[in-house]
């Protein structure tokens, strides 16, 4: 077993990623050590109450497990990240007594766990088909040379390789080819808006 | 250059959830729309995340549950469910023109009730998250005003697009304002017309004139 703890970060992100990768159950037990005793505590000191604490931590490691691929390393540490899902079952099971159809429920107001969460994050997330008939247009705009290597290689989904054969062009031709191609439409793109 | 933010303890409890659903509403919508309070907020659940887990002392910690027994219980379990999230709506149409939504407006949508129409070029919606206060949308045309008023509880205010002013300052996209029921003041729009999100928890009391003719019926400016 290696010398470090879930306490540091960089080792409770890899045990993360070894759950969403292979679902691996020794680095789930191994996490699951360090924080289910720790939220046990702290849902105790919240609601006085065994059983709605041991709800809370069995629900926040529940989707620690199932949800370990919704982690993103780059908003923050683990840690903060298995805290946002137990502050929003928190949330939850404190409204769920007294619920009624209007309340907020915690996804509502955080979306921690949604499989969604970077389209609507994405400012850019564009409609498919109005940036397919866009490119289209784009593509018009390129001399034709250019212009045969890129729908070879991105409609018909050649290789590189296969497009020189079939040009009867040097593999480097059509290399520079679509580097030209690229750059020519990410000037177009740039320069539309 | 958003110049109005929640204040630091707004923040914290936004982070732990411990706003009324209203105030969550309010805080959660300048979030969005503040990259410096989104930083801020990462930091403070930072903090608390370090707070919560970061218990050295062995002796403080309760190992007084059968972990093996949860851990196959969550070995055994069944992904839950995706919450499945009415679609997100991030537009808002009224009067002929399109409002982008922002996320947590966007998320929340389908709470949006009907527009009304209010005296003087102002229209109202309420947005029902449950809770003891009203969270209203309220729209202000352009040359548009709010005859002078107090409130008998805090009023916070969030522009999500538009421009309006008061005696004491202008407000724009994403500024955040709390009045307390010792602060009168009287919204106008000029050029431009303002949509903004409105968390009441009591009604509006006008206080000059003929307005005050309209303090019977501050109801409408509130549920």
């Amino acid at each position: 077993m290696s010398s470090a703890q879930p306490d540091n970060p960089e080792h409770a992100a890899e045990l993360l990623a070894k759950i969403a990768a292979e679902q691996s159950r020794a680095a789930f037990s191994e996490l699951f050590r360090y924080f289910a005793p720790r939220l046990q505590a702290y849902a105790t000191r919240q609601f006085g109450n065994e059983q709605t604490a041991m709800d809370l931590v069995q629900e926040t490691m529940t989707n620690v497990w199932h949800k370990a691929h919704l982690f993103k390393p780059d908003r923050g540490s683990a840690a903060t990240w298995i805290f946002t899902i137990a502050r929003n079952i928190r949330f939850d099971l404190l409204r769920k007594n007294k619920y009624r159809q209007n309340d907020l429920s915690a996804d509502d107001l955080w979306p921690v766990l949604a499989e969604t969460n970077d389209s609507l994050d994405d400012d850019y997330a564009l409609d498919n088909d109005l940036l397919m008939q866009q490119l289209a247009v784009y593509c018009e705009q390129l001399p034709k040379a250019q212009r045969t290597v890129i729908e070879l290689i991105y409609i018909e989904g050649k290789s590189q390789q296969e497009v020189a054969d079939a040009l009867e062009i040097p593999l480097g031709t059509v290399k520079s080819r679509t580097r030209l191609a690229l750059q020519k439409l990410k000037e177009l793109i740039q320069h539309d808006d | 250059m958003i110049k109005f933010h929640p204040s630091e303890q707004h923040l914290v409890l936004y982070a732990a959830g411990e706003l009324s659903p209203a105030m969550l509403m309010m805080v959660g919508t300048h979030v969005d729309m503040c990259p410096k309070c989104q930083a801020h907020v990462q930091d403070i659940e930072q903090h608390m995340a370090t707070k919560l887990f970061g218990e050295t002392e062995t002796a403080s910690i309760v190992h007084g549950f059968d972990e093996q027994a949860m851990l196959q219980a969550i070995f055994n379990s069944q992904s839950p469910a995706g919450s499945a999230a009415p679609a997100a709506n991030d537009s808002l149409y009224l009067e002929g023109q399109r409002f982008a939504l922002p996320p947590t407006l966007a998320r929340n949508s389908h709470r949006i009730g009907e527009w009304s129409r209010l005296p003087g070029k102002l229209w109202r919606a309420p947005v029902r998250v449950g809770g003891e206060e009203m969270l209203n949308f309220i729209y202000m045309g352009e040359h548009a005003s709010l005859p002078e008023h107090t409130h008998k509880g805090n009023e916070a205010t969030l522009v999500v697009n538009g421009v309006f002013n008061d005696e004491h300052n202008e407000y724009r996209d994403g500024d955040f304002m709390l009045l307390d029921e010792h602060h009168k003041h009287s919204p106008a729009t000029q050029d431009h017309d303002c949509l903004t999100i409105a968390a009441l928890d009591g009604p509006l009391h006008f206080t000059t004139g003929l307005s005050r003719l309209l303090n019977p019926f501050s109801s409408l400016f509130f549920k």
